[in-house]
């Protein structure tokens, strides 16, 4: 019995020590750099508020607008993209599971096998597709717009690019949580006389509340985050209307000049406290409208 | 005793595991940032030093993110590599924050690691008030690409007799080009402007070593930038004009010295290099950039091993031909004055002292916000989907809070030094 008295720890203490490594310090150490001016190449210099007044109040400064234009830009693509990135693939779920549907596996390997894929290679392929002199959408439309310069098509480019590749791994959830629903409840409603919709509503949406919550804010967590897909298909173009917020970070903090790290920190943890926001505010309407 | 044998077994793994991160104290640890081609070019001359059997062998390390690496290390005051690549405009910054180790020394144990055996303009990159921080290994930048059947199908061959294709005359081919075709595409554009605003004598740094962009020179830089797309002669915003030129339908391709390995990939595809475009038949420059060896700051780094640097750095000196391979123009002047190095299309850029002149480094300490504020900006700006004003004015004010935020660091930092020195 006493053998077993600190076992736990074998069990959580890699976790533990991972987490603490790689993510609780770094961000302590994140947030404390928000406090300072720091070019990552001497000791960081405390200067209290001063990055967030610049950031949130100076509106002479570029470093004012390039937060707010990224933040702008960022929510366009969080409010846009996750009820995407929810829908579609319940509905791909919802129908694979239908009874009379064969070769399910087969279709969803093919759904998810774009998720696979890197983010580059995926926009190497994307920015050819979009091609305007090479492209298949151009030849296909006969069109001869650069579509990822012109608005409202840049901002296209990167939501197909996004749903292409993202959809697989929120289907294969609900796809394991709807094959987990009692058939009784299916066949209960239908001699009640419920249609495929009031099914749906009433019986498959309830029954994967928890799956649905998870996927719903790591989905909104995920997207605050978008880096690749503009950077790779529009460099934040045109006029940075496609520039999010983690490009503008990403650039001060270890872009081609000398490191402007303290305010990177800062507009990363106004973004981590707008994400913890509304991951709370998700969690809770959800949790309490279906309790 | 099963449980302590597993224990021991665990403790010699992780001890053997741990041995092997650590890093042999008499390899030279090189890191750069060459990937791709560049990095295999690299990794073959350090093979080949290596097989003269030296006593410090080179291990040559490829970092895609060096600037990074180099940040983290140097916070952590372990693991620094022994001998860098970096690139020039990293260098004001690197010395000004005292990271950089002067080269005195490995120039006093190899003698021939001095001034005159390289280009000037590589060689004067490496120098901060005066104390020689780098040696080159190579200067890469602009280059003009042309496409000869097209030159010949719209009969305008007679451009290169001068090695400057002017502006002006780009601008006779308005309203002659068939469709979907071009004069010249906008790839490194950024790049193009920096040496036009040369052409026109104006500069990045102003008087009082403040950044200036938004100067009468810039304006006449876009302005002559945009006639040519308002003219219908560049290609489209948004395009891929690499792309474009490669599949023959543009003339004149502004990209780096390097693409010459991918132009030559593409079948059927006969092409030249000059000079970048200038306003003037009478001044031309191509904005440039070097690769640079460098020591950064390290106090494990021992006094052999720095001769082990210097002889690996002689040997660079004297083989680097194969990175002229790569598409570079090699600093060293005994290999640019080779009879094989005429064989690289490159040559073009050392074959007089006119041209070796045009090779332009900004060294400026704030160049890379410059830079940076003109590769976000000027395709904006060129292609009309931004006002010239405007754009020059948000070019100015991008830098200058850079560089005010940089500044307000280094006089926190000089009054924390001055705070510590007034307590001891």
């Amino acid at each position: 019995m006493n053998n077993n008295k600190h076992s736990h720890w074998f069990f959580i203490g890699p976790h533990i020590i991972l987490f603490l490594v790689f993510i609780l310090i770094p961000s302590i150490y994140g947030v404390y750099a928000s406090f300072t001016n720091w070019n990552l190449m001497t000791s960081p210099t405390w200067v209290g508020l001063d990055n967030y007044q610049t950031i949130l109040f100076n509106q002479d400064s570029s470093f004012h607008l390039e937060f707010f234009n990224g933040l702008k830009n960022t929510l366009i693509f969080v409010v846009i993209s996750v009820p995407l990135m929810i829908i579609i693939p319940l509905l791909i779920a919802t129908a694979i599971e239908h009874k009379d549907v064969k070769f399910k596996n087969f279709f969803q390997s093919i759904i998810y096998i774009p998720g696979l894929i890197s983010i580059s290679a995926a926009a190497l392929i994307w920015s050819l597709i979009f091609n305007s002199q090479l492209g298949v959408m151009s030849n296909l439309f006969g069109s001869d717009t650069v579509w990822t310069a012109t608005q409202p098509y840049a901002w296209m480019t990167i939501f197909i690019m996004t749903v292409w590749g993202g959809i697989g791994g929120n289907m294969i959830i609900y796809r394991a949580s709807i094959s987990g629903v009692s058939e009784d409840l299916y066949e209960s409603a239908e001699i009640d006389g419920a249609g495929p919709i009031r099914k749906f509503f009433s019986i498959t949406l309830p029954s994967i509340r928890f799956p649905l919550i998870y996927t719903v804010v790591m989905t909104t967590a995920g997207a605050f985050n978008v880096f690749g897909q503009p950077l790779m298909m529009t460099n934040g173009g045109p006029r940075e209307s496609t520039s999010v917020l983690m490009m503008y970070i990403r650039d001060l903090a270890f872009g081609s000049g000398q490191s402007i790290a303290g305010i990177a920190s800062a507009m990363a943890v106004l973004m981590g406290m707008i994400i913890l926001i509304i991951s709370a505010a998700q969690y809770y309407v959800m949790n309490r409208n279906s309790a | 005793m099963k449980r302590k044998l597993s224990m021991i077994t665990f403790v010699i793994m992780t001890v053997f595991l741990l041995a092997g991160c650590g890093s042999d104290e008499n390899v030279i640890e090189f890191w750069t940032p060459l990937t791709g081609e560049d990095g295999a070019y690299m990794d073959q001359l350090v093979e080949d030093y290596n097989a003269t059997d030296p006593e410090y062998p080179v291990n040559h390390v490829i970092t895609s993110d060096l600037y990074t690496q180099i940040y983290t290390v140097l916070q952590s005051a372990s693991g620094i590599p022994d001998l860098t690549l970096i690139h020039a405009d990293r260098v004001p910054s690197f010395a000004k924050n005292d990271l950089l180790v002067p080269m005195d020394n490995v120039m006093s144990l190899q003698t021939e690691l001095k001034e005159d055996n390289y280009l000037p303009e590589a060689w004067n990159a490496g120098i901060v008030d005066g104390t020689q921080y780098t040696i080159p290994l190579d200067i890469h930048g602009s280059a003009m690409y042309y496409n000869i059947d097209l030159m010949e199908e719209y009969g305008v061959t007679h451009w290169l007799d001068d090695d400057i294709v002017t502006i002006d005359e780009m601008l006779e081919l308005e309203g002659k080009m068939a469709e979907g075709q071009y004069v010249v595409n906008d790839a490194l554009l950024g790049w193009v402007a920096l040496a036009q605003l040369q052409n026109y004598g104006g500069d990045i740094e102003g008087s009082n070593g403040e950044p200036t962009v938004n100067t009468p020179e810039m304006r006449s830089v876009i302005e002559d930038l945009r006639s040519i797309n308002d003219a219908g002669l560049m290609t489209p915003f948004g395009e891929d004009g690499y792309l474009m030129f490669q599949s023959g339908n543009v003339l004149f391709s502004t990209d780096g010295t390097w693409s010459r390995l991918a132009h030559e990939q593409v079948e059927g595809l006969n092409f030249g290099i000059t000079n970048v475009y200038s306003h003037s038949a009478d001044i031309f420059h191509n904005r440039s950039s070097a690769h640079l060896f460098s020591m950064l700051r390290n106090e494990e780094r021992t006094a052999e091993k720095e001769a082990g640097i210097a002889d690996f750095l002689e040997f660079m000196r004297e083989n680097s031909i194969d990175w002229a391979e790569a598409g570079q123009i090699v600093a060293s002047r005994e290999v640019v004055e080779a009879d094989d190095y005429d064989q690289f299309m490159q040559s073009f850029y050392t074959k007089n002292e006119k041209e070796e002149d045009s090779l332009f480094i900004y060294t400026y300490e704030h160049y890379p916000y410059v830079a940076e504020a003109l590769d976000d900006y000027i395709a904006d700006i060129v292609h009309g989907e931004m006002d010239i004003d405007e754009g020059l004015e948000e070019m100015q004010r991008f830098v200058d809070d850079r560089v005010a935020e940089g500044d307000a660091e280094l006089e926190d930092a000089a009054d924390a030094v001055e705070d510590f020195d007034d307590e001891q």
